[in-house]
């Protein structure tokens, strides 16, 4: 059987419940054994304006939108138009045929009166459901399969509500057959139960959170960052973790750093706007070497920027945040399995090495769902860098070791004392002026880097045959470059690949071996300056041929990232 | 004369249907109107939230800025231009979470400021999370076994800080706000309303019904808003511990003591916008520094 | 333990005469009245002369930002119920910097001390005007006088209904170490604003110029900490008389920790549970 490879969007305004569309045809195609990736485009409004989604149904693993859809479901008929340069030339457009509005186009469109059957057999505004019942008919995919998303979906709301929903999807799905449409393409199901997990990032940051026994989340809202806090909170108590939301960032990152010197790992997440606020408590975390995971989400700044959607521009601040010097580690997961696993390494980091860890993701990675393989849940539980035995006199917080690391202890163990100083300090934590303790201070706390940089996970190298050229990028941009990469390589051109999650401490030598034979080195990024270009630069000396960019606040397609490899690649300026 | 009509400005409108801030809105157009203002005299400053968004929907100067700094920026814009009538907006999140520590502040600074908080006890543009004003108990995504905090007294605090003019008006009472709004205004001194509205997407539980049968006007029970005492304990009326309560609103404080503006020495010489570099100034200053070799 | 074996060894950066030397004598006498040993303490503190203070003692300490002391002692609490958590810090550091902390934590009612060492001035940074400077102060930073009303934060306290607030002064020990002592047994957030002269920076607000005005609720005059009009009225009396002593006193219920961390073992001493782990996961399959 040839592969599928389906592209489906579906257009709304906000407030008309596209999500749910999205999300329950997702979970019909998981459930069947495809591989499902699914992106969201929302406004930063409540109501109205125009949000999309869209729908990925594949026989591979994807981790990127397709170029094309082969159909486009219009809630508002009005929207449909901004879509159709996106519909592949033999697509369909479905629309309510009384929204009062008709695309101009070439393409199919399949008319099905989405609010009049909703009104028959549930209520108006599951406008939507009548919409996913169609679609999954144009599909000629079994009904039932409807059954369960929609009662996942709807449960909450009563079981009433579930049913007419199911009632009204039916009714979508019916009229369709009845009218004998149909896409070109058929998914019917090809497996009983895969068995596949399908989350997004946020919810696999919050997951390795728990299972890095995270036991204190303190945050303030802020898009992308806030799914990760209401998943904490909502299973707070069966992770027995206390969930405090805050009066502003400055209280968070403090929060969880009187929490983490208290002896329980503890962390707070934002957007780059949130962590500007959080920057003296970064630094505050470096000097007292207390340890704590920021989870900080990257969207379109400067300033309020564009709030719901994505960006790649915060790498360099990240990197250097924070006054002061100070070991941190900043890990840039690509994708939720890469974030679970990502996150479990950043608490163990920052417990070991008692230092700050920034988990870095961006609004495109926090919000795609997809399916995954299996999560490794970690085999151990993190060692705590709890000292093991008391000490035989008085505790010394920062005693000096080999290592930089000094052995730490809980506040409250009897007998003992914990002093913690955000002044410069000697070895029992108390305030100093001295220039002798001052430098062995300095050069304790950097000699911590060599030890995180050995906790690193290398970066990942797809060579290409001949090195002709490496494309390097970090973070989010790793399905759709991949997918380009292996495109231009099926056109024979000779392209590898350099992606980069543990982005800090930089990892020089792996970086310089896998590049040094390449001809050509390109970055692919969703910034405007070109910051993993400025970095190569920076820490390994290697000057990139040129930057694919995008800085429009949306995620990279796979056809444009390919186009602009290809160009940069032949030596066209780019 | 101009009418609220005329402080409309075209385009589209980024609420939702049935939102409280419409009614506010409307109540501003009007107290501006009233006030016969020009629109190029008037700067709006406002934080970040579906409120921080009202400046796009007038016709005057905004600045439309970060979450939680409003005030600060609006004294500043103040003090550079007194010239400008300036009014800082922003929602429960923004004035008393992020922003509450500025809020104490200003209450004593009392800058020649209006100050109009859109209070729908709910995080709305990022979708439902609990805010200060939320009452205890109240369930959202961020807080699924209901926060566990009393919900933020504004007008106590405003009380406790000295505030000049402390109010409460309602989204649903366009006449009682548009009032209110006009003697802020007016005010000399930092002229702050918490404005109670519905959230229709994300806050059940105080919609505009709920208020509606709660709230009623202090000024026709003779209120005396010089007496401070008086004022802290109707301020802090409030349905928490009996959901029948009720609800006052108007002026709860009025206190004369002079804004930080007309005390301060430095704009008595005009504005600071106007103000030119005076090179013999600058010549004295730096000689102050110089150093004679001899007596 | 006896108040002198709080000492630490760490010596003693304030100035000759400074309020902060009272204050220490009263910490050390309230903790050693209640029976607390040095290590269930966590002192946390801000950036100022009088964060230094925990330094100075024996115990656990956190010193850490100017202004953000509030945050991480509730942290800490919430982290560790059993230690014994107070926060300390300036009024600079409490009331201008900390300020948005200081209403959250009005608000969240967490079982911890609150210590603010009141001295009208900022020191440490040579003199500028603090947030509690009395209006027409004139300072390094307004030589034209202070134009704003001073902050009344145990006012501000009362208004929004905390349950312990009370003021002290840092020239009467044995009196000031009471207060410690109740605000520590209070459960729930308790504050103590601490009146104390700075000798090197202001000349107004001398020893000698509070002695001459304070007198002690309770005991020069009686008081009913649960009236909270007269509290309300008494936080606001400034000037030829200052009363000290607990101002207030309220039922509130202090902010359910159990509830917040699910449990009675502390987080700190929580492992991962695997099975939990699992639980989740399967969610998403």
């Amino acid at each position: 059987m040839a592969g599928i490879d389906f592209g489906l969007i579906v257009t709304g305004q906000a407030g008309q419940g596209l999500q749910v569309i999205a999300q329950a045809l997702a979970g019909v195609f998981v459930r069947s054994g495809y591989h499902v990736f699914v992106s969201q485009d929302v406004m930063s409004r409540i109501r109205g304006g125009h949000n999309f989604t869209r729908v990925r149904i594949a026989t591979k693993p994807v981790g990127a939108d397709a170029d094309r859809a082969q159909m486009l479901v219009a809630l508002d008929a009005k929207l449909a138009s901004l879509h159709l340069s996106e519909l592949a030339d033999d697509g369909l457009v479905l629309i309510d045929p009384d929204d009062g509005s008709r695309p101009e186009t070439g393409h199919e469109i399949v008319a099905v009166p989405l609010r009049r059957l909703a009104r028959e057999h549930g209520r108006e505004v599951m406008t939507n459901s009548v919409a996913l019942g169609a679609a999954l008919a144009l599909l000629q995919h079994d009904p039932e399969a409807l059954r369960r998303p929609i009662q996942e979906l709807f449960a909450g709301k009563g079981q009433a509500v579930a049913d007419e929903n199911l009632a009204c999807a039916r009714a979508g799905f019916d009229f369709v057959c009845a009218e004998g449409r149909t896409c070109r393409e058929r998914i019917p199901r090809i497996a009983e139960d895969a068995g596949r997990l399908f989350l997004t990032g946020a919810q696999a940051l919050g997951l390795g959170a728990i299972a890095a026994g995270v036991r204190l989340v303190a945050g303030y809202p802020m898009s992308p960052a806030t799914p990760i806090f209401e998943f904490c909170a909502r299973n707070a108590a069966e992770a027995g973790i206390a969930v405090e939301l805050v009066e502003d960032e400055i209280a968070a990152i403090n929060m969880a750093l009187g929490a983490a010197f208290a002896g329980a790992r503890a962390m707070t997440c934002t957007a780059g706007g949130g962590f500007c606020l959080m920057n003296e408590g970064l630094s505050l975390a470096g000097m007292t070497e207390t340890p704590v995971v920021i989870m900080v989400g990257m969207r379109p700044g400067p300033a309020t920027g564009l709030a719901t959607r994505t960006a790649q521009a915060d790498l360099l601040f990240c990197l250097s945040a924070g006054h002061g010097e100070f070991p941190r580690a900043v890990l840039a997961p690509a994708d939720p399995e890469q974030a679970f696993h990502a996150t479990i390494r950043a608490f163990r980091i920052a417990e070991e090495f008692q230092t700050p860890v920034i988990v870095l993701f961006d609004q495109f990675m926090a919000d795609a769902t997809r399916t995954i393989g299996n999560l490794q849940l970690p085999i151990a539980n993190l060692q705590s860098a709890e000292r093991q035995s008391l000490p035989e006199g008085a505790y010394r917080r920062y005693e000096a070791s080999e290592s930089g690391v000094s052995p730490f202890l809980r506040p409250g163990t009897k007998g003992q004392l914990v002093y913690v100083d955000s002044d410069e300090h000697n070895e029992e934590g108390h305030i100093t002026e001295s220039a002798e303790v001052r430098v062995r201070m300095v050069e304790k706390r950097a000699r911590k880097a060599g030890g995180i940089a050995v906790m690193l996970e290398p970066p990942e190298v797809w060579p290409g045959p001949g090195r002709k050229t490496m494309v390097v990028g970090f973070g989010s941009t790793r399905g759709a470059v991949l997918e380009a990469v292996e495109r231009l390589r099926g056109k024979g051109l000779d392209v590898g690949v350099l992606h980069i999650c543990d982005i800090w401490p930089f990892p020089i030598d792996s970086v310089r071996a896998a590049l040094e034979d390449s001809r050509r080195v390109i970055t692919v990024e969703n910034n405007w300056s070109g910051q993993v270009a400025r970095l190569l630069r920076q820490e390994a000396g290697i000057t990139a041929a040129g930057s694919v960019r995008r800085f429009d606040g949306r995620q990279f397609a796979v056809a444009e990232v390919a186009a602009g490899i290809e160009r940069l690649a032949e030596g066209k300026t780019g | 004369m101009l009418t609220a009509e005329y402080w409309s400005r075209a385009g589209e409108n980024a609420w939702c249907p049935g939102c409280g801030n419409f009614g506010i809105l409307s109540a501003l157009k009007q107290a501006l109107a009233e006030l016969q203002l020009e629109p190029w005299r008037v700067c709006i400053v406002s934080g970040i939230g579906q409120a921080g968004k009202l400046p796009h929907y007038v016709k005057c100067n905004f600045l439309h800025g970060l979450h939680g700094r409003a005030l600060p920026t609006a004294i500043g814009v103040k003090l550079a231009n007194p010239g400008l009538k300036v009014i800082a907006v922003g929602g429960d999140g923004d004035m008393y979470g992020e922003g509450g520590g500025a809020l104490l502040h200003a209450f004593r600074r009392n800058p020649e400021i209006a100050c109009f908080v859109h209070n729908n006890g709910v995080y709305g543009l990022t979708k439902g999370q609990a805010s200060p004003t939320s009452a205890a108990g109240f369930r959202t995504r961020a807080t699924p076994e209901g926060t566990a905090l009393p919900g933020f007294n504004p007008l106590a605090a405003g009380i406790a800080m000295s505030g000049t003019f402390v109010a409460r008006g309602f989204a649903g009472d366009r006449e009682g706000l548009t009032r209110l709004m006009v003697l802020a205004l007016k005010h000399k001194g930092f002229g702050f309303i918490d404005i109670l509205q519905p959230c229709v997407t994300y806050n059940k539980v105080n919609t505009h019904k709920w208020y509606q049968e709660r709230v009623f006007d202090i000024g026709t029970r003779q209120h005396d808003p010089l007496d401070i005492e008086r004022a802290l304990e109707r301020a802090r009326e409030w349905p928490e511990a009996d959901p029948e309560g009720r609800i006052p609103l108007g002026l709860f404080y009025s206190a004369q003591r002079p804004s930080y503006d007309e005390q301060l020495p430095v704009l008595r010489q005009g504005a600071p916008v106007e103000a030119r570099p005076d090179p013999r100034k600058v010549e004295q200053a730096i000689e102050e520094f110089r150093q004679h070799g001899r007596d | 333990m006896k108040p002198q074996e709080f000492n630490s060894t760490d010596p003693i950066a304030w100035c000759p005469g400074c309020g902060n030397f009272g204050i220490r004598e009263a910490v050390k006498l309230a903790l050693s009245e209640l029976g607390i040993a040095p290590w269930q303490t966590c002192f946390v503190s801000g950036i100022g002369q009088a964060p230094k203070l925990p330094h100075y003692i024996t115990c656990n300490l956190f010193n850490g930002l100017h202004g953000r002391t509030l945050p991480v002692a509730i942290g800490a609490k919430l982290a560790n119920p059993e230690l014994v958590v107070i926060a300390e810090g300036g009024d600079g550091d409490g009331y201008a910097e900390g300020a948005n902390h200081f209403l959250a934590a009005l608000r969240r009612n967490a079982d911890i001390t609150y210590l603010v060492h009141d001295n009208q001035i900022y020191g440490l940074t040579k003199g500028q005007t603090s947030p509690t400077s009395e209006m027409g102060m004139v300072t390094r930073s307004t030589p034209w006088g202070v134009i704003m009303p001073a902050f009344n934060a145990p006012a501000l306290a009362i208004a929004l209904d905390a349950g312990f607030v009370a003021r002290g002064f840092a020239g009467n020990v044995p009196h000031l170490a009471g207060l410690i002592q109740q605000a520590i047994r209070h459960p729930g957030f308790a504050l103590v604003d601490i009146l104390q002269p700075c000798v090197s920076f202001n000349k107004v607000n001398t020893a000698k110029w509070y002695r001459h005005r304070v007198y002690e609720l309770g005991k020069d005059e009686p008081h009913d900490p649960t009236d909270r009009r007269r509290a309300f009225f008494k936080a606001r009396e400034w000037g030829d008389r200052i009363p000290i002593g607990v101002l207030y006193r309220s039922e509130r219920r202090p902010y359910d920790i159990a509830r917040a961390t699910h449990g009675t073992t502390p987080l700190a001493a929580r492992e991962p549970d695997p099975a939990v782990i699992t639980r989740l996961t399967e969610r998403f399959r």
